[in-house]
């Protein structure tokens, strides 16, 4: 027989015809009980792994430093919630139910020890999920900075013990009120894990929330809740809980006096007093209003605006930043600050992040 | 003659001068430079004139020639007189008639551009204008010190006005077609121009260099005024606001428009945007974008963008219709 155009056509035709009447006829299995042959096993994790490091190379930044300790208490209450259901945590097992999925999710606290995953392939694993696998994506696709705090708590996952991923996920011993309406009571032990039941915050990362504007903190849950503001953690913390809900723990916190120690501030004089300037006169060159227009204590100011003195430098830093690109979200309110911030310069940012920090005020501590 | 092309005819004749009429009247107007009101704009227009004139007296004579050459001229030239025609027809004719046009445009050029120290040293007005993405920030000299204002320039009828013009941002270009202009504005460098106003009268000045989205939406208003009348306006754009207490002022305060707008007499300080001290006596809003009237304020605060797209100011459409409403009419009362 020789081998013509018409007949290599005719032949691929009919191959696609036959693969057509395979797939309709249903006796493909694509039953999870049996599991994959090992070819295709092998082959399936061929293709994720050669394309976890090509997209890892090609579209995740320079890892930020990953050995601060306050990355890790959201990172841990998230997968607490999110991951270890089916990956397992050091104390606790798989769910019999994730173990029976295909391919089987693997648990991470034994596993990780024995695959070479660098850090930018498990940010690309964690922030875009898995086809095919049941590895989802990241809530938000607009906080890597979130990622990176989950591969520095996946990183340190092997050599974890149960009593100190039990402390980083559930908090201390805890000491949620009973206020009687349980669905409230849940969700306050929920926040508690990485907000504290005073809001004061388990991390230099995570914001003070205790005795913050109760219209601002109701706003802000409402716009995690639809979506409007961007971050893997507080989306996923607040999913499922009713709008009712939500406005009682904006009081709850609002009305709390968190007990904190005093930060180690390692900002240096001349950048606090550049953030003083700024706070209080703006960047006029830049457009940059001045932040006490808004955030000023002891004035008629908005419910909406925030305060912030006292507040994290590092979650300072991280929503101007946020604000800045467009990206942080929030309530309609939020736009105020994408046009304030628009043109600020970084060192600019980081001075008036390092000012509001050293501030007393109503979130400071004491 | 058939009586179709007759009527045509008729009609043509009929509607001619009210074409005419027409297109000269798009000529005149508060923002034409054939239409002058100063001094400049019409050491300008009459440049305008003479050049083109010039122009169209040069451009006839070389059509002639060469409808003579290639119709009428049949005996060909010597070598001789050919030479001759080139060296006075393509030489030394044109050169004569440039030089003397390039001489007439340089000698406009110390009334248009007085950039000696002795010419900025004289009397008139004084002040700075700035050009930002999209609007004009203006700044007059006055008895107790400089005055802010925005969007609006008025100048006294007869006497005269040095600007000094600069840009934070991109380059803008500073026109006020019926009295002066233009002259670009330049991030990092400060520009001058001087322009007297003979005529009373309202005039528009325009951006006149692309500077982004809303380029065609940066204009303002020139209010030419006797100097009389133009001293008591100065004065009371020097007092501080009309209305310094009240819901308006507490909202303006309390919503976080302070922080980049000032209302002088009032806590509102900020400097970002236009200072709205008298807003409510200008006659145009959003850089003469809209009429100064409620709902066109109204309008603006709830969505900026939506008027004059890539402005920075944000949009208050979040706020409740009452409290724009009264935010509107508080900046209209700031007479």
């Amino acid at each position: 027989m020789i081998l013509t155009v018409r007949r290599a056509v005719l032949a691929v035709l009919a191959l696609a015809a036959a693969g057509m009447l395979f797939a309709w006829s249903g006796l493909f299995n694509v039953a999870a009980s049996t599991g994959h042959w090992p070819i295709t096993n092998w082959f399936l994790h061929w293709v994720m792994q050669n394309s976890v490091r090509t997209y890892a190379l090609a579209t995740v930044e320079t890892p930020p430093p990953l050995d601060d300790p306050a990355l890790l208490p959201a990172a841990a209450g998230h997968y607490a919630q999110g991951c270890a259901w089916c990956h397992a945590a050091p104390g606790e097992p798989q769910s019999q139910i994730a173990e029976a999925m295909t391919p089987p999710p693997p648990a991470l606290h034994e596993w990780l020890a024995h695959v070479d995953w660098t850090d930018k392939e498990l940010h690309r694993i964690v922030e875009h999920g898995v086809k095919y696998s049941g590895m989802p994506a990241w809530p938000s696709l607009k906080r890597p900075d979130e990622v990176w705090a989950m591969v520095a708590f996946l990183d340190r996952l092997p050599d974890m013990d149960e009593a100190t991923y039990r402390t980083l996920a559930y908090g201390e011993a805890g000491t949620t009120p009973v206020s009687g309406d349980a669905a409230f009571d849940r969700a306050l032990g929920d926040c508690a894990r990485c907000h504290g039941t005073d809001g004061a915050g388990r991390s230099d990362r995570i914001p003070v929330i205790g005795g913050q504007k109760p219209v601002y903190l109701a706003a802000s849950l409402r716009a995690y809740a639809a979506g409007e503001r961007a971050s893997g953690f507080m989306q996923g913390a607040v999913a499922d809980l009713s709008v009712e809900t939500l406005d009682r723990l904006a009081e709850h916190y609002a009305s709390q006096t968190p007990a904190r120690p005093q930060p180690a501030l390692d900002a240096n004089p001349g950048e606090v007093e550049r953030g003083r300037v700024i706070a209080e006169a703006g960047v006029p060159i830049d457009g940059v209003p001045a932040c006490l227009s808004c955030h000023g204590e002891g004035r008629p100011r908005d419910v909406h605006f925030p305060r912030l003195d006292g507040q994290h430098r590092d979650y300072l830093a991280r929503q101007l930043s946020l604000f800045r690109e467009g990206e942080r979200g929030g309530s309609p309110y939020a736009r105020l600050m994408t046009a304030a911030v628009h043109e600020l310069k970084d060192e600019d940012l980081e001075a008036v992040a390092a000012y509001f920090a050293s501030r007393g005020g109503a979130l400071a501590a004491r | 003659m058939t009586p179709l092309l007759s009527a045509t005819q008729t009609a043509a004749r009929r509607t001619l001068p009210l074409a005419l009429c027409l297109a000269a009247a798009g000529c005149s107007g508060p923002q034409s430079a054939l239409d002058p009101a100063g001094r400049e704009a019409e050491t300008v227009a009459h440049l305008f004139f003479v050049m083109t004139i010039g122009g169209a007296v040069i451009w006839l004579a070389v059509i002639a020639l060469a409808v003579y050459a290639g119709g009428f001229k049949q005996r060909t030239l010597s070598e001789e007189t050919g030479q001759r025609l080139i060296l006075w027809g393509g030489a030394v004719v044109p050169t004569l008639i440039l030089a003397a046009l390039l001489a007439y445009a340089l000698w406009l050029m110390p009334d248009l551009r007085p950039w000696t120290r002795e010419a900025m040293a004289e009397g008139g007005v004084k002040g700075h204008v700035t050009a930002e993405q999209y609007w004009w920030r203006v700044r007059m000299e006055g008895p107790g010190g400089p005055v802010e204002s925005a969007n609006e320039l008025i100048v006294p009828v007869g006497q005269r006005v040095d600007l000094t013009l600069t840009s934070p941002d991109v380059i803008h270009s500073f026109w006020i077609p019926a009295l002066a202009g233009k002259i670009d504005m330049i991030p990092g460098r400060t520009n001058r121009i001087t322009l007297r106003a003979d005529r009373p009268g309202v005039y528009r000045g325009v951006c006149a260099e692309f500077c982004g989205e809303s380029h065609a939406l940066m204009a303002f208003t020139v209010r030419a005024v006797p100097p009389q009348e133009h001293a008591a306006l100065a004065a009371a754009e020097a007092r501080p606001a009309a209305v310094t207490s009240g819901e308006g002022l507490r909202l303006f305060l309390e919503k976080g428009c302070a922080a980049c707008h000032a209302i002088r007499g009032t806590e509102a300080r900020g400097g970002v945007g236009p200072d709205l001290t008298h807003v409510g006596s200008r006659p145009t809003i959003a850089a003469a974008t809209l009429p100064n009237d409620q709902a066109s304020r109204e309008r603006f605060l709830r969505n900026p963008d939506a008027v004059k797209p890539g402005v920075r100011m944000p949009g208050y459409d979040m706020l409740p219709p009452a409290e724009i409403e009264t935010l509107a009419r508080f900046l209209g009362d700031l007479k």
